[in-house]
């Protein structure tokens, strides 16, 4: 709620400078493309032929496909899961809520450090396999394409299942009784009502579970995958050919670009007004047999996305706890991964809400394209982002650098795009009638905001802030770059131990991340209620 | 609160290390220093191919005092791109030419050499004396390597490229990527596991992993194979060391580091922690290791490693290793 007081009395935003405002922001967040632009663009001919010739069709054929492969298994997972919770009433849905949205707190490369291990021949899934299959047959591998594409989708499924579980709740139902009424069959109805209905939120969450497969360092680095974002970062470290980088990193953020326009055509006029008849959602009372059938596939989804990756990382802290490793420095670490996520979601809300609320108003082409601008940070790998990030600061803004301020300018830029997604989602809702209904009473702009709009988009921008903030805290490439002399977060903390191969180190803090975001997700729950 | 948004005040008696080496294994030896000087060390720990990014990019405003690498290849690049000072001859002098820069701007501190581990149940048991045995066809899905992205890989394909020259040395890559199958592993650990348990009948690893094994697991029927000995090449060699940052304000204090470094305590500190070689001679090593004087190390110097790692990359990439 803190967040949200920031706004109430807020002078900032008349609306004539609006418009200045969103324009500033957009510029902001394009700062670090343009900069990988201009170096990208200073290669010479040759150099972009021998890439061309060299690396970009293996690169573009590998991240494609996996990102294919991880949207059919999210889609699979996160449209099935929130179906079923938002359709169907059974013993232990609201537990099942949670189950589906607390993956989100585990970070990619925790997912392919845990899998990795389970599935050794002495692991607790490599040992339960040999024992089903038996003595000579080996556990799948996960450094394939199908491997890690797995690892990426339990890692993200949830950002579907919100979206689409949240636009089912808004959704009338009249329209699925008429469809049933004029004797469509239950998958009829899905098929031809529902899924029509939630393409928008669909859409929206593909986008998320893409663009976080493009700009996914960790789980590739581990699993030894190579997609545009590792092939850049080791050209960067590996030969230092900053130079190269850019290059791929060009093509990488056109790749992205072109899926956001596809992304977009998709929702092109889905603009649905909430109507006020249907509020109330009814469920259907699940049959016994349905009820298992639900726990079966529900169980299944959420025992490989987060029960056996929890289960492991509490066996191995307990471990670590008693051998006494869980010091003072480790309290150290937590305290800077919360210190850091909080500043930069809290920012990264403020800064979204003029661009999300302007193209609210305007509709126009202009604000579409501040819109989609401040969207870009997210096509931007980690690594070339703090890259950017650095130059910029060295150059422009020395001042700041060895604080964490150019980490939280960097996380805010990286970020910013969910901030602006999720709020301008909340903000579509809010029909011109409304916003004319509260003018006819005679509330002036400011008080129209504060009394009618910000009540209404209240719960978009929790999930706004509780989604910047859980990436932030995850986020590790654009940490290890900028984080300030010796200032070492809980991803950071992982990752060194488990390049040194101290698991029962690495647990303790995968685990402080799954205890610190839940505050976050309960917060964005108890906003979901309310409205 | 506002201090964390303005640039970090560092205490006057304290010098900040990036490091590339663990953590655990660089900690130890931080402490006795601070015990002993009263000065006090901040590790930054990252990679060492990051940190020197990080270096090169920060320039004169660079907050670190020393560089700590675990790999001869990165202190030589950093030399390369004038990112360090000359350490005091008389300081440098102490460790032998090979181990470290022409120019005395890095120190070679701990040794590793690049061994095979061979499983004494297999019937490979003293049948492999050479790394170009691994890529025999005979040896098809029977052993055990790292990704070729990891530094010791890369480094040990250096002095190979070096003695051996391009070509035999690319046709080795392509034997090791025929006969790895499915026995490619993104830890050094992983490799030494994988022959320990039978997976793999001989691996390519550097020495302290089979001691690390071992410490954990006294029965695993695993052995140690100094390979290329007698008329071959040598065992390929690698250094873990220290450099000064070009741009350190604490000059002084640094030198007193590397001077601890370099003593006999620091030196048995430094490269007992992991079971490595000192590079200062007459320092005992651990006595499960294989002594240094019935070993033929091969001549190239550290520095090269640095200087040819981009070659080495482009003859790993042509020859399609994972």
């Amino acid at each position: 709620m803190t967040s949200l007081s920031l706004f109430a009395p807020s002078k900032l935003i008349r609306f004539g400078s609006l418009a200045w405002i969103t324009a500033f922001v957009a510029f902001i967040a394009v700062l670090p493309l343009l900069y990988v632009v201009r170096y990208g663009l200073s290669l010479s001919s040759e150099q972009w032929l021998s890439l061309w010739s060299t690396r970009i069709p293996g690169l573009l054929w590998n991240t494609i496909v996996l990102a294919f492969i991880v949207a059919i298994f999210s889609l699979t997972f996160g449209i099935s899961s929130a179906w079923i919770v938002a359709r169907k009433d059974f013993v232990g849905r609201k537990a099942a809520i949670w189950l589906l949205l607390l993956p989100l707190t585990i970070p990619t490369y925790v997912f392919a450090h845990i899998y990795t291990v389970m599935l050794e021949e002495d692991g607790w899934l490599g040992s339960a396999w040999i024992s089903i299959f038996g003595e000579g047959t080996l556990p799948p591998d996960l450094s394939s394409v199908v491997g890690v594409a797995f690892i990426l989708a339990l890692a993200s499924f949830s950002y579907i299942f919100l979206l689409v579980r949240a636009s089912l709740n808004q959704s009338t139902q009249n329209l699925e009784e008429a469809a049933r009424i004029q004797g469509l069959n239950p998958v009829q109805v899905f098929t031809r009502v529902n899924l029509r209905l939630m393409r928008p939120a669909i859409a929206a969450g593909l986008a998320v579970v893409v663009l976080h497969v493009l700009s996914d360092f960790g789980a590739v680095s581990m699993l030894r995958y190579q997609t545009f974002t590792l092939s850049i970062y080791n050209q960067m470290s590996g030969r230092m050919d900053y130079q190269a980088a850019a290059g791929l990193s060009f093509v990488l953020i056109l790749l992205s670009l072109s899926f956001l326009v596809v992304e977009r055509f998709f929702r092109k006029r889905q603009r649905f007004f909430v109507s006020s008849q249907a509020k109330v959602v009814q469920r259907k009372k699940a049959s016994l047999k349905e009820q298992m059938l639900i726990w079966f596939w529900i169980g299944l989804i959420t025992l490989f996305s987060f029960i056996l990756p929890v289960s492991w990382m509490v066996y191995f802290s307990w471990d670590s706890w008693l051998q006494g490793f869980i010091d003072s420095d480790f309290w150290r670490y937590s305290f800077n991964s919360g210190l850091v996520s909080f500043i930069a979601a809290t920012i990264a809300l403020v800064v979204a809400f003029p661009v999300a609320f302007y193209n609210a108003r305007k509709q126009s082409k202009l604000s579409r394209g501040y819109l989609q601008t401040a969207s870009l940070g997210f096509a931007l790998p980690g690594p070339v982002l703090a890259l950017g990030v650095l130059t910029f600061v060295l150059a422009q803004l020395p001042i700041i650098y060895g604080a964490i301020s150019a980490l939280v300018f960097a996380m805010v830029i990286r970020f910013l795009p969910l901030a602006v997604q999720a709020q301008d989602a909340a903000l579509q809702q809010l029909t011109p009638s409304i916003e004319e209904a509260g003018r006819l009473f005679g509330a002036g702009p400011i008080e129209n905001l504060r009394r009618v709009i910000l009540p209404i988009v209240r719960s978009g921008m929790a999930t706004a802030w509780v989604l910047v903030f859980i990436d932030v805290l995850k986020e590790l490439p654009a940490t290890l770059i900028l984080r300030p002399t010796g200032f070492d977060t809980l991803p950071i903390r992982i990752w060194i131990e488990a390049s040194e191969e101290m698991l029962e180190l690495a647990a303790p803090a995968g685990l402080m991340l799954v205890i610190g975001t839940i505050p976050a997700i309960w917060l964005m729950r108890q906003s979901e209620k309310i409205n | 609160m506002l201090a964390i948004f303005s640039p970090v005040l560092v205490v006057a008696e304290e010098l900040v290390v990036f490091s590339g080496r663990k953590d655990k294994f660089i900690k130890p030896v931080a402490k006795e220093f601070t015990r002993q000087t009263g000065i006090e060390v901040l590790l930054h720990t990252a990679k060492s191919t990051a940190l020197l990014n990080k270096l090169k990019l920060e320039g004169e405003r660079t907050d670190a005092d020393l560089y700590i690498s675990n790999d001869a290849g990165n202190l030589q690049k950093g030399s390369d791109l004038d990112l360090f000072q000359a350490l005091p001859s008389e300081l440098s002098q102490k460790i032998p030419a090979n181990y470290r820069a022409a120019d005395g701007t890095w120190l070679g501190l701990s040794a590793r050499a690049r061994v095979l581990v061979v499983n004494t149940k297999s019937d490979l048991a003293g049948q492999v004396n050479s790394v170009f045995d691994l890529a025999d066809p005979k040896l098809k899905n029977k052993i055990a390597i790292t990704h070729s992205a990891n530094g010791s890989f890369i480094a040990g394909v250096t002095v190979y490229m070096l003695k051996q020259g391009d070509e035999q040395t690319l046709n080795w890559m392509k034997g090791l990527n025929e006969n790895a199958g499915r026995n490619i592993f993104n830890k050094h650990s992983r490799v030494v596991k994988a022959v320990a348990k039978g997976k793999a009948d001989v691996g390519l690893v550097n020495h302290y992993y089979i001691y690390r094994h071992l410490a954990k697991n006294p029965n695993a029927p695993i052995e140690i194979v100094v390979p290329d000995q007698g008329d071959g090449m040598g065992v390929a060699w690698n250094v873990a060391g220290v450099a000064i940052s070009k741009h350190t304000k604490k000059k002084d204090a640094a030198i007193k580091f590397v001077e601890f470094l370099v003593s006999e305590k620091g030196q048995q500190m430094f490269s007992e922690v992991n079971k490595e070689y000192p590079t200062l001679p007459n320092v005992k090593t651990a006595a499960e290791i294989p002594k240094l004087a019935n070993m033929k190390v091969s001549d190239v110097a550290m520095a090269k490693l640095g200087q040819n790692r981009n070659a080495t990359i482009d003859l790993i990439e042509k020859s399609g290793l994972q």
